[in-house]
Parts: C-alpha cells; structure tokens; sequence
C-alpha cells in the first residue's frame, strides 16, 4: 500500500469513529457520550424530579434562572440537580424515574419523564439508524425482578428516535473503557446508586455478569434511617465530603456512612466469590485479574484502598491483581459503550 | 373508548381473578409480558384498571357486571395458578426460567410520551463536558479481539 493510500484510510478511519453514540442509563444520571473532533463529548442530567406547586409566576423565574422542569398534568415538577437542591431545602426525599437500575414500577410519571431526559441527553441521532449502545444491568441476584421489560421500553424507544440500539451490560461497559491494557479482562464494577452491577470479562467476553440492588440508594436509606436525615440530604453529603481514609474525628453521618460503607463491600466481594464458586473455576490467565472500580458511589476518597483492604481479608477464588479507580469513574460507563458503538460503525 | 379484543380480554381476566399480576393475566390472554404490560399500562391510564403491589385490579367495581360474562368460576385458571403456587414453592419455575436462553428479536413498539410534556430542558440543554479521547486505541483494540473470536454480550 502506498503513503498517500495508507493516509486516506487512517483518515476514514477517524471518520468512521466519529459515529456512534454510548449511553449510560442509570438510576441518578443518564449520560451520553460521543466524539466531536479529537474529544469526547459527554451530556448529561441528573435522574431526579421534585414535585413544586405551579403558578404562571413560579414558571417565569424557573425560566429565567435556567432551572429545568415538565409540566405534566398540571403538575409541576423540578428536574435534573434542582431537583435535589429542593428536597433539601424542604428535607423531603426527590422522586425518581429509575428505581433499583430500572424504570420504577411505582412512580406512574416515570416512563414520560425517562423518555425526556434521554431525549435532552442523547438527542436526535447524527444520521439515520446511528448506533448507540445503552447501558443495561445484570439480572439482580439479591432481587425477584428481572431487566427484560426495561431494557426493552428503553431500546424502544431509542428506536422511535431512529437510532439503532444495542444494549450493553454495564460492568462489560466499564471494562471496555479502563482495561485495554489487560486486553479487557478483568472484573468491571460500576457502584450506581440504585444497583451494583459486576461483569467478569476475558478478552472482552462476559464470563458472569449480575448486578445487586444494595448499592448507593441503600447507604443513603440505611444512614437516614440511624441518623433521623432525608436520604436526599445524605445523598448530598455522600457526592461531597465523606472521607473512607478517615479513621477517627468521625461525626455521627460520617460515621454511620463509613459501617454501611464496609458493609456494601463486603457484600459486593462476597457475591464475587460466589459467582466464581458457581462458575467451578476461571479461564486459564497468565496475570491476577485486575478489579476497576466505576460509578458515583465509588467516588469517596479512600474507596479503593478500602476495597482492597476487605478483598485482602476476604480472598478471591483466582489470585487478585490490582484495584484502581477508573481514570473518570462517573463517565466511565457511557465512555465503554461510545467504544462498543463506534467499533461496530467502523466498517473498514 | 372501544376496546380491543386483547384489552377486553385483560380486562375480563381481571374482572376474573379480582386481583392479577402481570404474567395471570400474560397465561391467561397470551402475547409477550411486554406487549401485556404495555396494554395493562394503557388500561390504567384510560382508567380501567389500577395497579398497586404489582397487581392490577378494576378501577370501577360495577365495570364486573360488563365484562364477566364468561363462567365465574374458571376451574382451568385455577389449576394453573395453583400448579404455578407448587412450582414457585419447589423453586422449579426458577430453574425453567433461568436455564432457557430467548433467541428471538421482539420489537417492543414504544410511543413517545414525553411530546404530551411541556418542558424547558431543551431549551437550557443538558450538562456538557468534555475530555481528550484517547478512544482510537480502544476501539482498534476491540475490533481487534472481536474479530479474532467475537464477544457474546
């Protein structure tokens, strides 16, 4: 092949991995990512709305000082990070659309609300049948439900704006986006708030995958209920100052977060063991398997030292290789399926 | 409103049972646990039925003289839900249900709801970040390894 042909195609190359869209459907954010040029680009909201009395009056200064709300049967509710901002301020708890990883079988405004949100997030597809792959959870293993109505409403409805969706496990996601240098194998965990969701890969194939619906939600609702707080206002104190390196000077939300905290990992680790028990053993690997961690829940200081402390009391089945955060834990997800979409659009 | 064949068949299975879950009435009507949800969905909102604890029963207690023409007594979904009580208590309906693998593409048609909500979100657009993409890598990688073996997510 000569130079100048050689060139061409590194240039349709990039080209064709400007196409494609991942995203991450979670319970407190949706996120989209998809590349603009040399960057990735990621839009999201959060996954949160406050019910508000409405007036003609209240709507103008909403408007005005850009804070995001739907009008729905003329109810009026606050979207998006004001909607937390609110609960707070009144010390109620936000409504949510996803509940538990899925679209909440108890809120009768989630569907209409899930489907604006992505929507403003993943916006009208770049060319006709654009792919994009979504996140979807592993069956739960600690809940009687399953994903199957949920992953299809939301492929459904990606459809309707003429994508062409493909869902993508959310641990696999995660491996996609942080261990290339491992060949993607190793274990993905995404810590969300409605649901933990763990995939083992070997060179990219799913080995186990499941999701478990103690995750951020549950510390939040577990602190409250100890501490007599909204779990809005733990919540809001768990994304911005608990410290898991602290180990004394501690205050009574602080501390509580910390137990529950331990306790959540355990439980991760502990339903890990189970998984490779269940499997009989592991593909042959030449390295330990390496754990990353992802997902809002993650995001503590001190959250993988302490991981790695309670795996070392706990042991895996295979030996352990290293723990590390994901270089962006919160984009990590949406970063793994835009990988998923634009290896399929590249038709070189 | 007039009712589709499938609706009034929900709606009589209901009538029925007093109170159904999602897959009595999926056994009872047919169709896909999707379609049923989603018929069970427009039901409620047309306000013919409700839903609480995951069970769907009449909204209007006198809308049972209408559609409960069929014998009261339905010995054949008795049977069956009794043997689905024995299954669930033996754990069998577990194993069934988690060792078969569903090959087919159902497409679940979905409507857009949102267009019926009034909202400012597009308008103040959603939050936007960005970062320096070292993404080629990846996906030459990715499309490396699937095209060597193929992954089967």
């Amino acid at each position: 092949m000569t130079k100048g042909n050689k060139e061409k195609e590194i240039e349709c190359l990039k080209a064709e991995m400007q196409k494609g869209k991942g995203v991450d459907i979670g319970t407190v954010f949706v996120k989209c990512a998809y590349m603009e040029g040399e960057e990735i680009m990621f839009r999201s909201e959060r996954n949160a709305f406050f019910e508000v009395e409405y007036s003609g009056f209240t709507k103008k200064i909403f408007d005005e000082s850009k804070i995001k709300y739907i009008i729905k049967d003329d109810k009026f509710y606050v979207v998006g990070d004001a909607a937390l901002q609110f609960a707070n301020m009144s010390n109620k708890e936000t409504r949510r659309p996803l509940s538990k990883g899925v679209i909440s079988p108890t809120e009768k405004e989630a569907l209409p609300m899930v489907e604006l949100l992505i929507k403003s997030v993943v916006g009208e597809p770049r060319y006709q049948d654009e792919i994009v792959y979504f996140s979807v959870p592993g069956e739960p293993l600690d809940a009687d439900f399953d994903v199957i109505y949920h992953i299809k409403t939301v492929e459904g409805f990606l459809k309707t704006l003429g994508y062409t969706p493909r869902p993508i496990n959310e641990g696999l996601a995660v491996i996609l986006s942080e261990l290339a240098d491992k060949n993607f194998t190793g274990i993905g965990i995404s810590l969300g708030g409605g649901m933990v969701n763990v995939c083992l890969s070997f060179i990219s194939v799913p080995i186990f995958k499941f999701s478990l619906i103690q995750a951020g939600d549950w510390i939040d609702q577990q602190v409250a209920s100890v501490t007599d707080e909204a779990a809005s206002r733990i919540s809001a104190i768990k994304e911005s100052s608990i410290d898991l390196s602290k180990e004394g000077g501690l205050n009574k939300i602080e501390n509580a977060l910390s137990i529950y905290y331990k306790h959540l990992i355990e439980y991760v680790i502990e339903h890990i063991k189970q998984e490779f028990n269940k499997i009989g053993g592991m593909p042959s690997m030449a390295d330990p398997v390496t754990i990353v961690l992802s997902g809002g829940t993650s995001l503590p200081n001190g959250f993988s030292q302490r991981f790695k402390q309670i795996l070392d009391q706990l042991k895996l089945p295979v030996p352990a290789g290293s723990v590390r955060m994901a270089a962006q834990p919160l984009r990590s997800v949406a970063k793994g399926a835009l990988v998923a979409a634009s290896a399929e659009e590249v038709k070189l | 409103m007039v009712l589709s064949g499938t609706e009034a068949d929900i709606i009589n299975t209901v009538a029925r049972l007093k109170e159904a879950t999602k897959d009595q009435i999926r056994r009872k009507v047919g169709f896909s646990p999707e379609y049923i949800e989603f018929l069970c969905r427009y039901l409620v909102r047309k306000g013919y039925l409700t839903f609480s604890n995951g069970r769907y029963s009449l909204a209007r207690a006198e809308m049972k003289t209408q559609f409960t023409e069929e014998p009261k007594i339905d010995k054949e979904l008795i049977k069956e839900i009794v043997n689905e009580a024995v299954k669930e208590i033996s754990g069998e309906l577990k194993k069934t249900a988690s060792g078969i693998k569903i090959k087919t593409g159902f497409e679940f048609p979905v409507e857009d709801e949102s267009l019926a909500l009034e909202s400012n979100i597009d308008k103040i657009g959603a939050k936007v970040e960005k970062e320096k993409s070292n993404i080629d890598r990846l996906i030459q990688l990715f499309r490396k390894i699937k095209k060597k073996g193929g992954r089967d997510d």
